[in-house]
């Protein structure tokens, strides 16, 4: 060594000059990552764009090769914590939302609800049997009704009520006034699709607490409907129900499919282990849970302005089932060919 | 058989972006995320009140309207709040972006729209049914009402029970929630510093030493120059050990030690970083035994290297 003075270049390890080689190039990355975080990449031009995109393949090749070459520390923390940053701007979602939701209800949503035939099974059994099972109670013994339904739901509809104002509250005319029917159809929307939600979310606990409160849901409905179908009401109960259930009640089943769904994976995962159906089976269950928080929505404008408005039996059956049908049909028709995708 | 490699507690180090190359990333501590939940929940309710107070007291909107309103931003700020929120900033809400941590999709591609709606849907048992028990008007005496707590507790208790503290929502979605990576480009020791006093000599056995564990411990060392007369002190006892350990002969002074540590992490990290290339990595000091306890087949070196990792001593 004291024989002759090493050049600079011997003199360095090479591990610092694989460093020296490359800083620039990663100095710059950051500064194009710092631009890219804060106003996401549109703040960057064109060339700044394609900058980033091959820089951020070479900080990915300098990791690659410091693991192999340097045991400089810092220096691996460093590539590592720059490369997960340009990870993070560079596979930021890029899908723009418009062609993404137009494809979500053109095939996703369809084709998740007809390969959900099962969980859809269940949902809807829950609420005919919650239906069937507390109409058929209260025809034994009118007192369950006082059981099922809470007195603050009932609003004096209760089977000692007389005919004719159960057949006001159908055909009730008082507060029709525009602005309140807003604030109900408001209330109705925040509602029932908060308990869609919550009928939703509670099924990944093996499916029973869905099933269970949708159950209820069709035990509230059962004596209601069975006061009036006493008072010899039952047609136009019919009619006031279906213009808004048809599409409110098929919306709750189809959120306790949803979480039926999330159930099943988790009560029979098959061949796989319960979180990877519980993630195979979610993507189904969403798009489900979406399609209910859909109809829900038409659901509240239907029975916060259109019950209000239509007083015909008829047509408010038209109505309620001509949705229902609509909804069935694209359900059932669209989305045929091709894939979510 | 090949010994796998320990993973550290609240990272993942097997993330694997479509380059190929995995990459680390720290998970964000519970504490950090239930911080950012109520951020956002005091964010998103504060602001509403707020807002619907403004309207009321300027009269813009009142009556009927404004309560509908009020109704609707009540929904708003559940669940939509957090979809929309996590939709627009890839990942984050304001909350997280106050506490600096951010979802990631676990699969190594990007987070995609469906996981981010199935994350936050599931926010409804996790985050909002135990809020809304907790503070309504529930009579929790009841057996129904004890039963719910305890199964409320467990579901509250997912985060803790999984390694990758995933709640019941990230695992349907398959994501994860981690810090935003800081990334601070320190100098290099072996190019950034004075000239020294003194040029050293060390020889191949001098090298042959110590491994990539107590380079990088030495490496933290010289991070940090010494300030107090504490610190002196340590530094002066290391160079002693070292000098002691690789039979360095040479009389070094006090006020030398400092630059024969640099000047002996350069010649070290050399060293070891050839060795490595020629596939004879040196992971700490007791390589040599490793090797031997491979060629005889125990694993004798391995309780060693634990105790040393306890001791932390280099």
């Amino acid at each position: 060594m004291s024989a002759f003075e090493p050049s600079p270049e011997q003199q360095t390890i090479r591990s610092a000059r694989f460093r020296q080689e490359r800083e620039n190039g990663w100095l710059r990355l950051e500064k194009l990552i710092v631009t890219a975080e804060r106003s996401g990449v549109r703040g960057l031009s064109y060339r700044e764009t394609l900058e980033l995109s091959s820089l951020y393949r070479q900080a990915m090749n300098s990791l690659s090769a410091a693991r192999a070459l340097s045991m400089d520390k810092a220096l691996l923390t460093y590539l590592e914590q720059l490369c997960a940053r340009a990870y993070l701007v560079v596979y930021a979602p890029q899908e723009s939302i418009v062609p993404a939701i137009l494809r979500l209800f053109s095939h996703g949503i369809p084709q998740a609800f007809r390969r959900s035939g099962v969980a859809l099974t269940i949902g809807f059994l829950a609420m005919t049997l919650g239906a069937l099972v507390g109409f058929t109670l209260f025809q034994r013994d009118p007192t369950w009704f006082y059981t099922f339904v809470p007195a603050e739901l009932a609003g004096g509809r209760t089977p000692q009520a007389s005919a004719d104002f159960l057949r006001d509250t159908l055909y009730g005319t008082t507060g029709n006034a525009a602005d309140l029917l807003t604030v109900f159809a408001a209330y109705l929307f925040s509602h029932n699709t908060q308990i869609a939600i919550l009928v939703f979310a509670l099924g990944i606990f093996a499916a029973l607490p869905s099933f269970v409160l949708t159950f209820y849901n069709g035990l509230l409905i059962g004596p209601f409907v069975a006061i009036f179908v006493d008072a010899g009401l039952g047609f136009d109960v019919f009619g006031w129900l279906s213009i808004h259930g048809v599409t409110e009640l098929a919306a709750i089943c189809i959120a306790c499919a949803g979480g039926a769904q999330l159930g099943l994976a988790v009560l029979i995962p098959g061949q796989k282990s319960r979180r990877s159906a519980l993630r195979e089976k979610g993507r189904d269950a969403v798009k489900l849970m979406i399609l209910a928080g859909l109809m829900l929505i038409v659901a509240a404008l239907v029975e916060g302005y259109l019950r209000q408005l239509v007083q015909p039996t008829e047509w408010r059956l038209v109505i309620g089932w001509g949705l229902g049908i609509f909804w069935l049909g694209w359900l059932m028709l669209a989305g045929r060919h091709g894939h979510a995708q | 058989m090949k010994p796998k490699k320990p993973r550290r507690k609240g990272r993942i180090e097997d993330f694997v972006p479509p380059e190929g190359v995995p990459i680390a990333f720290n998970l964000a501590s519970r504490g950090t995320r239930l911080g950012a939940q109520l951020l956002d929940i005091v964010i998103t309710y504060g602001s509403i009140t707020i807002l619907v107070v403004l309207l009321a007291w300027s009269g813009v909107v009142g009556g009927a309207p404004l309560f509908a309103l009020f109704l609707l931003l009540t929904f708003f700020v559940r669940i939509p709040y957090y979809i929309f929120a996590e939709l627009i900033w890839n990942g984050r809400t304001l909350g997280k972006r106050m506490t600096r941590i951010r979802v990631i999709s676990a699969t190594g591609q990007r987070l995609t729209p469906h996981q981010i709606v199935a994350r936050n849907l599931m926010k409804e048992v996790e985050v909002f049914l135990p809020i809304s028990t907790l503070f309504g008007a529930n009579d929790l005496n009841t057996w129904a009402g004890v039963s719910m707590v305890v199964w409320m507790f467990f579901v509250l208790l997912v985060p803790f029970l999984n390694r990758n503290r995933q709640r019941l929502g990230d695992m349907i979605a398959d994501t994860l929630v981690v810090e935003m990576p800081k990334a601070v480009l320190l100098p290099d020791l072996t190019t950034d510093k004075k000239p020294l006093r003194k040029l050293f000599h060390f020889n191949p056995e001098h090298l042959e030493i110590y491994g990539r564990y107590e380079l990088q411990t030495l490496e933290t060392l010289l991070r940090n120059p010494p300030k107090t007369q504490d610190q002196y002190d340590r530094m002066r006892a290391v160079a002693r050990t070292i000098i002691d350990k690789i039979g360095y002969t040479e009389n070094i002074a006090p006020i030398d030690q400092w630059d024969f540590l640099m000047a002996f992490y350069e010649k070290q990290r050399g060293f070891l970083e050839n060795r490595h290339l020629f596939g004879d990595s040196r992971e700490d000091k007791f390589h040599a035994e490793v090797a031997d306890g491979l060629e005889a087949g125990n694993s004798g070196a391995d309780s060693k290297r634990s105790k040393m990792e306890r001791n932390k001593t280099p």
